[in-house]
């Protein structure tokens, strides 16, 4: 559901669609999320929704449309699934995007006259540059869609945020939470994320060698706890 | 040589291009006497990834969900080309294809290792395997296409291929003109296994 968060008299609107399918209990959300409540509390009115819930019936689909219309910002928070965005995301921005090019053709248009789009996309890999495929094919589909390209925030080491709030997640995202803390002015008040943000969010957690090796001892010890350490390696369809 | 036809254009009349792409991929295939599984993944059973990791973590190499998507993985495991369809969208993949591709992740470990000064999963199913994406597009999209081309290249090299190809086709290519560009692409892979 929509859940709007402040009254929306007289304020610029933003709206966060959340694109992992672990929804609001995921990494992107507590990003999202974090980024909304500065937004909030810099004057905008705000409202969510995740993708699941936009793709679940027909009236939850033209909730999230009546939204997208009202929205001064809309921001995207997603992980990166297969080098790019997951599934039901796509499916997400076809329908904005049909929707949009249809309208444009049969009637006027009658919500703000400008919508800034922006992204925060987060992965498991090290490297934030990873994500780059995703931001290009977010870019085209804001220039495809008739919204103003905003910028993106990507990170890297996405896992090691394990959907906790980033006020709980400690000082290991402290480079995180100020790339959140300086994007929020300029795009409550209607600018772009600003570059010092996005470099900000793209500086690595920790070092790359000590993330690859936490990130395989714990993927043993999951597997172990789960009772499937010696199966870690198995082909079963072979 | 196996080879897997992912085609993920829409069911209907504006999937057109893209069967017939797979129509074209399958014939010359088979008269090379190639093993083809292709698969029309928007009308299969296919539900989202849910990013559980119980295919990593509980039971590895299979996914938690059942439905059309398991014979999917079985063929992507012992495919020696794979061959992926689409229609362009935003300078990726339909709706349809990337549903597959996403819940594919039983077929990579979920360790990390270092390729070409990155890192990446290695696949859980080693193979000298080649990789071929065909986009489509109503017309030229310079911006869209380049974001395609880049996208595969990205996957290939998680999906450890030996060679990569990919083109873009607009509306109202010639099947006649197709034939000979896939025959191109085969013996390429044919080569490099």
């Amino acid at each position: 559901m929509i859940t709007p968060t402040t009254n929306p008299l007289n304020k610029r609107k933003a709206l966060l669609l959340v694109g992992s399918p672990r929804g609001k209990a995921s990494s992107s959300y507590a990003l999202g999320g974090f980024l909304l409540r500065k937004l909030e509390t810099g004057g905008m009115a705000v409202a969510e929704m995740t993708v699941s819930e936009a793709l679940q019936s027909t009236e939850n689909q033209h909730r999230m449309h009546k939204a997208v219309d009202a929205s001064d910002l809309v921001i995207v928070t997603f992980p990166l699934y297969v080098d790019q965005l997951p599934a039901p995301l796509i499916q997400t921005l076809e329908l904005i995007a049909e929707r949009r090019k249809g309208r444009f053709a049969a009637s006027p248009w009658a919500g703000p006259l400008v919508q800034k789009f922006a992204v925060i996309v987060q992965c498991g890999f090290p490297e934030a540059r990873q994500n780059q495929p995703a931001i290009d094919i977010m870019r085209q589909f804001a220039k495809e869609s008739g919204f103003e390209w905003a910028g993106a925030l990507a990170m890297g080491m996405g896992g090691a945020v394990k959907g906790k709030s980033l006020e709980k997640a400690g000082g290991m995202v402290r480079n995180v939470v100020k790339a959140l803390n300086i994007a929020a002015p300029g795009l409550a008040a209607g600018g772009d994320i600003p570059e010092e943000a996005t470099a900000l969010m793209a500086k690595p957690l920790m070092p790359l060698w000590f993330y690859r090796f936490m990130a395989n001892f714990s993927m043993k010890s999951l597997a172990k706890k789960h009772g499937a350490r010696k199966q870690a390696r198995a082909r079963p369809y072979c | 040589m196996n080879i897997l036809i992912l085609n993920g254009g829409p069911s209907g009349a504006r999937g057109g291009i893209c069967r017939m792409i797979r129509e074209t991929v399958e014939n010359e295939s088979r008269a090379k006497g190639w093993n083809v599984t292709a698969y029309d993944l928007d009308g299969m059973d296919i539900k989202p990834c849910r990013g559980c990791f119980a295919c990593w973590l509980k039971h590895p190499g299979t996914c938690a969900i059942k439905d059309d998507e398991e014979s999917v993985h079985r063929a992507m495991a012992g495919s020696d080309v794979q061959v992926w369809i689409t229609p362009v969208t935003f300078g990726g993949y339909s709706p349809a294809l990337k549903k597959a591709l996403d819940r594919s992740i039983p077929n990579a470990l979920p360790f990390f290792i270092k390729v070409h000064g990155e890192v990446h999963h290695p696949q859980r199913y080693e193979n000298r395997r080649s990789f071929v994406a065909f986009g489509t597009l109503a017309s030229p999209d310079a911006g869209a296409e380049r974001i395609f081309h880049n996208l595969v290249r990205r996957n290939a090299l998680n999906l450890g291929s030996v060679m990569t190809e990919s083109r873009v086709l607009y509306e109202g290519a010639e099947k006649a003109g197709l034939a000979g560009l896939f025959e191109e692409l085969l013996h390429a892979a044919k080569e490099a296994k």
